[in-house]
């Protein structure tokens, strides 16, 4: 995808010796640099690497580029280190969110924390009691029911954007996008004042009505993505030979966009499972296990974790990263599995690069 | 021969119309448009069920709500003002967006004009990972692990540039811990991805020719970047920031735990501990809040809705705007 210098030859075909030992010296010498000035003066590494590191990496880049192709070099130099340094940084900071979570969810995860609840567990018990079945389950349940609801309805909605004549369909499309930053606790605000006007309690039933808005706009627009994908032709040729509207829908349009519209669920759930503030305003926490979502309390991961987050004992922290872990690792499953499913066809990536080959 | 065909009565024009004719067409398409409107129905029952419960606060509270800086609930008539906490809310989405910012436009140069092919997927994967990460969690990894780290950074910036206003701070006693710079940066990592996602797709729909000929004319990467691909994706970038910002404003348990809350204005020291977020204040007080102050939160929570709603609207249209092959 790179424009200059040319990917298709090899890129070190063209780079003489001399030149191989300028760039290899370029990439290690601040380094270095910043690694003696580090240790023999004790200065911070933060300040180190964005006081020392860069200035001198800006320098020996310009340098190693202005050998090679005059001034033009110097800004290529400049430009990629920049770009290169800032992007590392989000990389650390993601790796950095990985890794702890990995490091310190380790030690509460066991089979244990996974299947038990937390009835009879105080901030100081051992962490060979307790765990998080009783909110994977709710979570599960909420998730679920937020899912059988709002999945039609987001599918019903991508089909009206793309299948549809109507004129308002822009308006429905910037208002669906305009849902989709709604703030979460909104969400939760909204459902808690519906059911103070109609004197609901507060129940798990609550907690995914609360998620339905926040789950929708991701379901309706990447449905819609994926519907877009499939050619018009196909469409097209169904109606002339004299399909009605919804049989070239369901026999042509939707067998063609499956793993797409898979997708569109896969991610909606990813996006309202870790949800937060939602669940906190509108589902009575619980420490013991309930399957009845329609009342009474009920435990999610997410409020799992809120509820031992800020604690000071030690163990109560380890809950909060095993629930935190057991949470990513549902995350994670729902994110591999959307990235299989745009694999095999490439559905997702074919548009770009029809259009950046022209 | 032109006469006859002046002459010649015009045609009537034929009616076209392509509605649906079958039952089974018209259930089909009346279910999608149903569910269409649905979006409408449901922006609208949000606003007047948040109104419903919000009028007494609102009708008790007047204008102050929003400008005034005092929330006491043990005086008589009760006070429920959330001027700073409005204020701080745009402070920590402002400093969201200038951290922000920066990293993701060179994270969408990265993945589309530096890396090969395979690993700028990936590249692209990972960004989609950081949009996956549950607000909770940053949180805990935001209090457990960034917030030493941040502190850190704030006091650097304080001995070393402490001169300008920004970096000010009263004291240094309380370690740096809880000011607006840190929830900036929680913030802007979960901002990073939405603002990559949408400048990646405008640079990858950039005309090819056009960058090369920039470069063919002798042009290097910087002077590119500069003159060709920034002004031709401004647009599209200025919108993802909105929807980020709007993002920002909304989030509640990401920054709960790292921020100190504080009913006093905090015009512009970041590094103070003395911070606002509607969300989150919301969150603080909804546990022991009374009739009368849940009113209020939901007031709150409307006044975040509007203002949310307005820079996600303006935001779209920005979006569709600078994006025209999406549309149909």
């Amino acid at each position: 995808m790179s424009f200059a210098p040319r990917p298709s030859v090899q890129p070190w075909a063209r780079v003489n010796k001399s030149r191989r030992y300028q760039i290899f010296l370029a990439s290690v010498l601040p380094l270095t640099v910043t690694a003696l000035i580090m240790v023999f003066s004790g200065l911070d590494q933060n300040l180190a690497l964005v006081g020392v590191f860069l200035p001198l990496q800006l320098v020996a880049a310009s340098l190693v580029g202005h050998l090679a192709f005059g001034r033009r070099g110097v800004g290529d130099s400049l430009l990629i280190v920049l770009v290169v340094f800032l992007s590392t940084f989000v990389l650390v900071l993601l790796v950095s969110v990985l890794v702890s979570l990995a490091s310190q969810g380790a030690k509460a995860f066991s089979w244990t924390f996974l299947s038990q609840n937390n009835i009879y567990v105080s901030n100081t018990t051992s962490l060979d009691y307790g765990g998080v079945g009783h909110a994977m389950i709710g979570t599960l349940m909420i998730v679920g029911l937020t899912t059988v609801v709002t999945v039609p309805l987001g599918l019903a909605m991508a089909v009206y954007l793309t299948q549809s004549t109507s004129r308002t369909k822009g308006l429905v499309r910037t208002l669906t996008q305009a849902i989709s930053g709604l703030p979460s606790v909104v969400a939760g605000l909204f459902i808690m004042s519906l059911a103070l006007t109609l004197g609901w309690e507060r129940s798990g039933l609550l907690g995914s009505m609360a998620l339905l808005p926040l789950m929708l706009p991701t379901v309706a627009r990447v449905a819609e993505e994926a519907l877009r994908l499939v050619p018009v032709d196909l469409r097209y040729a169904a109606l002339a030979l004299g399909a009605p509207n919804y049989r070239a829908f369901f026999q042509v349009v939707l067998p063609a966009a499956k793993s797409g519209l898979v997708t569109a669920i896969l991610l909606g759930v990813a996006r309202i499972i870790g949800e937060t503030a939602p669940l906190l305003l509108t589902v009575p926490i619980n420490n013991g296990t309930s399957l009845n979502i329609f009342s009474g309390n009920m435990m999610t991961l997410p409020a799992y974790i809120y509820g031992y987050l800020a604690s000071v004992f030690e163990t109560s922290q380890n809950r909060a990263w095993g629930g935190a872990l057991v949470l990513m690792i549902l995350v994670g499953l729902l994110f591999g599995a959307t990235r299989l499913l745009s694999r095999p066809k490439s559905l997702k990536s074919k548009p770009i690069k029809q259009k950046a080959s022209k | 021969m032109s006469e006859s065909s002046v002459t010649k009565p015009a045609p009537v024009r034929r009616k076209l119309s392509a509605g649906p004719l079958s039952t089974g067409d018209k259930l089909f398409f009346g279910t999608a448009s149903i569910a269409a409107n649905f979006a409408f129905v449901l922006v609208a029952t949000i606003l007047i069920f948040l109104l419903i419960q919000a009028l007494p606060a609102l009708s008790s509270q007047g204008l102050p709500f929003i400008f005034g800086t005092e929330w006491n609930n043990a005086k008589d008539p009760i006070v429920m003002q959330i001027g700073p906490m409005i204020w701080g809310s745009l402070l920590i989405g402002a400093l969201g967006v200038v951290f922000a910012t920066p990293l993701a436009v060179s994270l969408a140069y990265l993945i589309v004009f530096m890396l090969p092919d395979r690993s700028s997927k990936a590249a692209a994967s990972l960004v989609d990972l950081l949009a996956a990460l549950p607000s909770v969690i940053l949180g805990l990894w935001g209090l457990l692990v960034f917030t030493p780290v941040a502190a850190q950074w704030s006091s650097i910036l304080n001995s070393n540039l402490g001169w300008i206003p920004l970096f000010q701070v009263s004291t240094v006693d309380n370690g740096f811990l809880g000011s607006p710079f840190i929830a900036g940066w929680i913030v802007a990592i979960m901002i990073v991805p939405i603002i990559t996602s949408i400048t990646r797709e405008v640079f990858s729909q950039l005309d090819r020719d056009l960058i090369n000929g920039a470069l063919a004319l002798g042009g290097s990467r910087l002077s590119t970047f500069r003159r060709v691909i920034f002004p031709t994706s401004s647009g599209a970038v200025v919108g993802g920031v909105l929807l980020g910002l709007g993002r920002a404003l909304g989030e509640t348990v990401a920054i709960f735990y790292v921020l100190q809350l504080s009913f006093d204005f905090n015009w512009g020291q970041i590094l103070e501990p003395k911070g606002g977020a509607v969300a989150s204040m919301i969150l603080s007080k909804f546990g022991e809040a009374s009739q009368a102050e849940v009113s209020g939160l939901i007031a709150a929570g409307l006044v975040l809705f509007i203002l949310t709603l307005c820079i996600n609207f303006v935001a779209s249209v920005i979006v569709n705007r600078a994006q025209p092959w999406r549309k149909d």
